[in-house]
């Protein structure tokens, strides 16, 4: 058990020290950047809806919460930025838990519903707190501090700790809760407390997602973290199958590189990425890798169990 | 503000709320029907909306239908602005040329372009469900997979729009409903009861006194969704096929059992889904403006109607809707225009929270 877990970490370095040091031009450096930021959130959202079952439709707000929170901290405070991206999903984290408190109780199709309106809800406010946010013409000047490094850095050091949350104690009853409540309860795991856990999870992803994200764009409008996001995040992590972490970073990495590749005929992009999304639920709908991890399918060597 | 003044305000936005909510009644009635049999969050409703919505918009602009030429049904390039159209209500004729003959020419008006609109999304939404939704109800009984599908099929028919006719604000012409309200003004001042103040072809009003006033189209927009509503509960409770889509939503499976051709049902109510969806996009289009977008702003405004009324019920799909366009107004009247839609999600969240089946929804154990 501990061999393992340390196999993977010491393959998440690797993978880690390759983007940080391979030679890549500034385009395909801003790629990198992109899918790194992509990844996080799409780890958080994989967390809660692939392996808790909690189907989520607003995570763009957790997004927009960790965005704005490291803009206003670093340009208005002159905040550092590596605290200011921290404390970016922080507040995300703060937010679900008031948000978490009264909705976890919710179940199903309807805790989809309710994320929509907390979602759209938040993203409202800060379109309207026009002192504050500087509202719908949104932030601009946030200083470039998503550097490939910071980002790779986010990447690995919160890759690797959700692989090993997936794999430790939490993970295990994240997924008995999933399968079935009720059992698991009766199991004598505390499923509300564990579903709160995976929701704070997720939200702290999506936070740093979203702050690493101002600091690439070094511009942030509300109107970014729309329902639209929120859809693109659960899309995801269900295109690269409900309950496969490494299938959630297969398809985040495949979706961002083919709308970055279709970025130059950016008028059917959309149009595309919206036919993408009915033919993988048409021709394989429970995504790229079903929900097996990448190296359940290796050759079974020098394994005993 | 004095208080008579207020008070105005209270009427004039009550009688709004109440137009804009029977709107809003037509898209989320065909929504929650969708959800009643099949169980699943239509995303793609809003897409049929559109739909309706510009092929009314081109009708009444004029298509040139040509078969046997370079092109099989030719669209005129669309006028740029609103503005460009004449304020009569006969704008332009439809040309129907086939083989280079031209067979024969109609006036358009509201009435072609309105039934080829609701027809047309009906068709709309009958295509969306063969070739989206039943590949993925035959195989699994997951409906998250069918709620992503919807999504896709949503960005797929905007983003149609988008390159065909351009992302660009389009609003019907002034002159839209001008052979309705005729009818209207005959009435009233048959009736002699009402004054009208018409003569301008863009603001048909009523006054009701006391500085309240209520615009012909207001009128229109409540008494087409009685109609259609009305209709609608007609069909569901006197035919043999509305008998099997209330059977279906009590239990889709078993009604297949007792021989109700099941994907013939779907079709239908598809169709009568994309149909009630188009007449609210006609509408809409008329009271703001036709852009690819709107179907997504307003499906979700459906959807909180349909919420808030209980999911998957139709009574409570028109309550629900009833319930937000007056709560939309009353906030744009009295609080701030910007405030509205944060007032719709603050209502779902709350509804969701103390009482999540709404208030006409079966009470489900798995909700809470």
């Amino acid at each position: 058990m501990m061999k393992k877990s340390l196999l993977g970490n010491a393959a998440f370095a690797v993978v880690g020290l390759t983007l940080a040091l391979w030679p890549l031009s500034g385009y395909e450096e801003g790629i990198v950047v992109l899918l790194c930021i992509n990844c996080i959130a799409a780890m958080g959202v994989s967390l809660l809806t692939g392996f808790t079952g909690i189907f989520t439709l607003g995570h763009a707000a957790y997004m927009a919460l960790g965005a704005y929170t490291a803009a206003i901290m670093t340009v208005r405070y002159g905040v550092h930025y590596l605290p200011a991206i921290v404390a970016g999903g922080i507040i995300a984290v703060l937010v679900a838990w008031l948000i978490g408190v009264p909705t976890l109780r919710l179940t199903g199709d309807y805790y989809a519903i309710a994320s929509i309106g907390l979602g759209e809800a938040i993203r409202l406010i800060l379109e309207n707190w026009q002192s504050f946010t500087r509202g719908a013409r949104g932030f601009p000047g946030i200083d470039s501090y998503t550097t490939r490094w910071t980002a790779v850095l986010f990447f690995t050091v919160l890759g690797a700790g959700m692989f090993n949350l997936i794999g430790s104690r939490l993970g295990r009853e994240l997924k008995a809760s999933r399968d079935d409540r009720i059992a698991a309860s009766l199991m004598g795991f505390n499923t509300t407390a564990s579903r709160m856990k995976a929701l704070l999870i997720s939200a702290f992803y999506c936070g740093i997602s979203g702050a690493l994200l101002g600091g690439y764009m070094n511009f942030i409008q509300p109107s970014m973290f729309d329902m639209m996001k929120s859809t693109e995040l659960t899309a995801v992590v269900v295109f690269g199958g409900l309950g496969s972490m490494s299938g959630t970073l297969i398809g985040s990495a495949i979706i961002t590189s083919v709308m970055e590749y279709f970025r130059d005929i950016s008028q059917y992009r959309m149009l595309i990425y919206g036919a993408l999304l009915v033919s993988i639920m048409v021709l394989r709908p429970e995504g790229v890798l079903g929900n097996r991890e990448i190296w359940s399918f290796l050759p079974r060597f020098g394994r005993r169990d | 503000m004095g208080s008579g003044m207020q008070l105005a305000t209270l009427f004039q936005q009550i009688i709004n709320g109440l137009s804009l909510g029977s709107v809003y009644a037509l898209i989320a009635v065909g929504y929650s029907l969708v959800y009643s049999i099949l169980s699943f969050s239509n995303f793609a409703h809003g897409g049929f909306l559109v739909v309706g919505g510009y092929i009314c918009y081109g009708m009444l602009a004029g298509f040139d239908l040509v078969l046997g030429g370079q092109h099989i049904i030719g669209l005129q390039p669309f006028p740029s602005a609103a503005a460009s159209f004449p304020s009569t209500s006969v704008p332009v004729s439809l040309d129907f040329i086939v083989w280079g003959q031209h067979l024969f020419s109609i006036p358009s008006s509201i009435w072609i372009g309105g039934i080829c609109a609701l027809i047309g999304a009906g068709l709309i939404a009958i295509l969306t469900e063969r070739l989206a939704y039943k590949p993925i109800r035959e195989r699994t009984s997951t409906t998250l997979y069918l709620l992503i599908a919807s999504m896709g099929v949503s960005i797929v028919i905007e983003n149609i729009f988008v390159i065909v006719v351009g992302g660009r604000f389009r609003a019907l012409p002034s002159g839209t409903f001008d052979d309705i309200f005729d009818i209207f003004e005959r009435i009233s001042r048959f009736c002699g009861t009402i004054e009208s103040t018409g003569g301008n072809a863009s603001a048909h009003l009523i006054n009701l006194g006391a500085g309240v006033t209520v615009s012909m189209f207001d009128i229109l927009s409540l008494i087409v969704a009685v109609l259609f509503l009305g209709g609608l509960q007609l069909f569901l409770t006197r035919t043999r096929w509305g008998l099997a889509i209330r059977a279906a939503a009590c239990d889709l499976n078993t009604a297949g059992l007792m021989g109700v051709n099941v994907a013939r049902l779907i079709s239908i109510v598809f169709f009568v889904a994309g149909l009630l969806a188009a007449i609210g996009g006609i509408f809409l289009s008329f009271r703001y403006t036709l852009y690819p977008q709107l179907g997504g702003t307003i499906t979700t405004k459906a959807f909180v109607a349909a919420v808030i009324g209980g999911l998957g019920s139709l009574p409570g799909a028109v309550v629900g809707s009833l319930i937000l366009g007056l709560a939309e107004m009353l906030t744009a009247g009295f609080i701030s225009s910007q405030m509205r839609d944060l007032v719709v999600f603050s209502m779902l969240v709350i509804m969701l929270l103390i009482k999540p089946a709404g208030f006409f929804g079966r009470q489900i154990s798995d909700k809470i």
